[in-house]
């Protein structure tokens, strides 16, 4: 019998018992959403490269593990734990808990609330209750509150099975610009580990803060991660938001990041993916109010076996919006980068000014890359442009670094890094864009002291 | 210090042969220029002996201090003391000048045993030579060459090459470009270089040049090849005559 299979046979009933255990913690309301996201999971399962949004990224293998929740106890205080700056407040989870002891949230701005999610979940803050799972499209378009299962199938895990997360309050007018780190460790050697961190991030009218949000693994822990991200922003709030993915070479990353956007606001996001032998990040933002600003811009730098996929969807939905958004990616060895970027420009949405770039550098014969630029536009006074590049490394620009000396593995990470500085330039945390640099060559393999 | 013997070379990819057969020695200390009309070979002398790939040496030898340099990669070379003065210097947005320089240096350093300068030991060397090609100061940390006005971009060459302190300097068409004022600001950079341990090559389409930067010996290159030499006045006598008289002469001893 042929028939066209948009899902894989999946080993995932493997964590079926700990869904049903887990389904019976907490209030009515998550009972509830945790009970549809099983229902979604069951239904749509693991889709395979047959399903349009993952025509390039096979799950085959992650469907094929027999996973089981991250190790709970941890011997923490030994784990590398990376920092940006001194003494800022961060927050770090290990395997998908809040961990108290590697946690630092002295010194929090005014007005600004940083708590593990299941606190705040337990303390019945109707905060988490009206954000959870709202920050997406589908949030204003059905009254369903589940992530759309047919796209973000492996989001409805999350919501049937996250442990614990981090819940970011900032109120009216507070915050400051501060920043707020947010460390996520995967600590466990098992390769069928998988942690599901939930980060909530609620900005309200007029806060201003920074968050980076890291994933690493400890000793390159081969297992999987599979957070969700939600951000709200308030009317006129602004915010920085950088994502690295930086986890050992062995293991899985399937993000899922959604940010809603009020009126007059301002979000500046850079997704920078490093790490990971298989990783798909799927960020959406929604612009939900007149007059707000966007940035969404990322750098990926992929080698050896690697397959890094971006998804990137920009709802243009009400009018008189500006986005910009740059995708650099650098692609050597075998590895395989994808890029997706909708643009969907709704009907009221006139005035929409919206930029897209994406620019690929592959470094050798074997490397691929699918770009795939989709606008989608309803509105007709708007400005919406988009351009997609694949290149190598010029020539003369090599020659001009050689010739003064420079050797050329150094000309040619010089040249990358310049490459993809362009984004990296945009990040205002000094500290921040350094370790990224400074991480981005030792990929390359060279030491530019 | 430089000797080119019989070398002919050709566009790699397409063949076209350019240089048929250049012959030439360029002793310590002194100044030649090469003159030519446009199309003779004289940028692609300069990129041959400078490594670039985009030309194929079919035939001839290229020697520093008596070792064929041919071998070498183009990065061996500037660590042999060769540097080339681009015709159309590179921009490299995202990378800045005074990064890329003190890279480009600690990489001549270590290649020839020096220890490597950190960021204030680079910016104490480098001080006085910014003054000398009157080079503002902010332009260190601007991107390499990126939007830089044309005598910007070829005084930024002369103080690469014034901080890398090259033996043998080659000049590709230094002076397309500029203004008198920008050209005497290059010129006057290049004289305070010479000294009896340094060559130059001074590759050029005017004479106007050379009044600046006066050569010991001038060669005229046609169709590939060096057809005439002389002293500083054979300059003169081309600015005056033009080219045509030398291929009068040429074809009447063929």
């Amino acid at each position: 019998m042929s028939t066209v299979t948009r899902r894989y046979e999946s080993q995932l009933d493997s964590l079926t018992e700990t869904a049903e255990r887990i389904a019976d913690d907490g209030p009515e309301w998550l009972q509830e959403a945790r009970r549809l996201a099983r229902r979604v999971h069951a239904e749509h399962g693991v889709p395979s490269t047959r399903a349009e949004e993952w025509k390039y990224t096979s799950l085959r293998r992650f469907a094929e593990t027999r996973w089981s929740l991250a190790a709970r106890h941890v011997a923490t205080s030994s784990l590398a734990v990376p920092g940006y700056v001194e003494g800022a407040v961060r927050i770090v989870m290990v395997n998908g808990r809040f961990d108290h002891g590697l946690s630092s949230t002295d010194g929090v701005e005014h007005g600004v609330t940083v708590r593990p999610l299941q606190d705040a979940i337990a303390a019945g803050d109707e905060l988490v209750r009206w954000h959870m799972g709202q920050a997406g499209p589908e949030a204003t378009q059905t009254v369903d509150r589940e992530i759309r299962p047919d796209v973000y199938p492996l989001a409805a895990l999350n919501t049937a099975l996250f442990e614990d997360g981090v819940f970011i309050h900032v109120a009216a007018g507070s915050g400051g610009d501060a920043l707020v780190e947010i460390v996520h460790v995967l600590a466990d050697p098992s390769e069928t580990a998988m942690a599901l961190p939930r980060t909530l991030i609620i900005v309200e009218k007029g806060g201003r803060a920074k968050f980076v949000e890291t994933y690493v693994t400890e000793a390159d822990s081969p297992g999987a991660v599979l957070p969700v991200t939600e951000v709200f922003l308030g009317e006129g709030a602004v915010v920085e938001h950088v994502r690295v993915q930086d986890q050992g070479p062995s293991s899985t990353h399937i993000a899922l990041w959604q940010t809603r956007q009020h009126a007059r606001s301002e979000y500046r996001s850079y997704n920078v993916c490093y790490g990971s032998q298989l990783a798909r990040v799927d960020q959406g933002i929604w612009l939900g109010g007149e007059g707000t600003e966007t940035r969404l811009d990322g750098v990926v730098c992929a080698n050896g076996e690697q397959h890094i996929d971006s998804h990137t969807r920009l709802d243009h939905a009400m009018p008189n919006a500006n986005s910009f958004e740059i995708y650099k990616q650098i692609v050597d060895d075998s590895a395989t980068v994808v890029f997706n970027g909708k643009i969907f420009v709704h009907q009221d949405a006139q005035k929409t000014d919206a930029k897209q770039t994406n620019q690929a550098l592959l470094l050798s014969p074997k490397a691929t890359i699918d770009s795939k630029p989709q606008l989608e536009i309803f509105a007709d006074d708007v400005k919406c442009t988009h351009g997609a590049t694949v290149g190598q490394l010029e020539d003369t620009p090599m020659f001009y670094m050689r010739q003064r000396g420079v050797p050329r593995d150094a000309a040619e990470a010089v040249l990358v890094y310049a490459f993809a500085a362009e984004v990296l330039e945009l990040i205002t945390v000094d500290a921040v864009r350094v370790a990224l640099e400074t991480k981005l060559y030792e990929k390359l393999g060279v030491d530019l002291k | 210090m430089l000797e080119v013997r019989d070398l002919h070379a050709s566009v790699s990819e397409e063949g076209t042969k350019i240089l048929k057969g250049v012959n030439l020695k360029v002793g310590k200390g002194e100044v030649h220029a090469i003159m030519g009309p446009n199309g003779s070979g004289k940028s692609t002398l300069a990129n041959v002996i400078a490594g670039r790939d985009t030309y194929e040496v079919t035939r001839g030898d290229v020697l520093i201090d008596g070792h064929s340099i041919l071998e070498l990669e183009p990065e061996e070379r500037s660590h042999k003391g060769l540097f080339l003065a681009f015709q159309y210097p590179v921009e490299i947005p995202g990378v800045s000048n005074a990064y890329f320089l003190r890279t480009a240096l600690n990489a001549n350093r270590k290649a020839r045993g020096q220890g490597e300068m950190d960021a204030i030991q680079f910016l104490n060397y480098i001080k006085d030579k910014v003054k000398l090609l009157g080079l503002p100061q902010e332009m260190l940390s601007r991107s390499v060459n990126e939007g830089f006005s044309g005598g910007e971009k070829k005084r930024n060459e002369i103080f690469q090459m014034a901080v890398l302190e090259p033996s043998l300097c080659v000049l590709d068409e230094t002076d397309s470009g500029l203004d008198i004022d920008a050209l005497q600001t290059v010129a006057n950079g290049v004289n305070a270089l010479r000294s009896p341990d340094r060559s130059f090559l001074v590759v050029t389409h005017y004479q106007r040049l050379l009044n600046f930067i006066v050569p010991d010996f001038v060669h005229v290159m046609m169709d590939g090849r060096l057809v005439k030499s002389g002293g500083k006045e054979l300059a003169l006598e081309l600015e005056e005559r033009g080219y045509g008289w030398i291929e009068a002469e040429l074809a009447s001893k063929a």
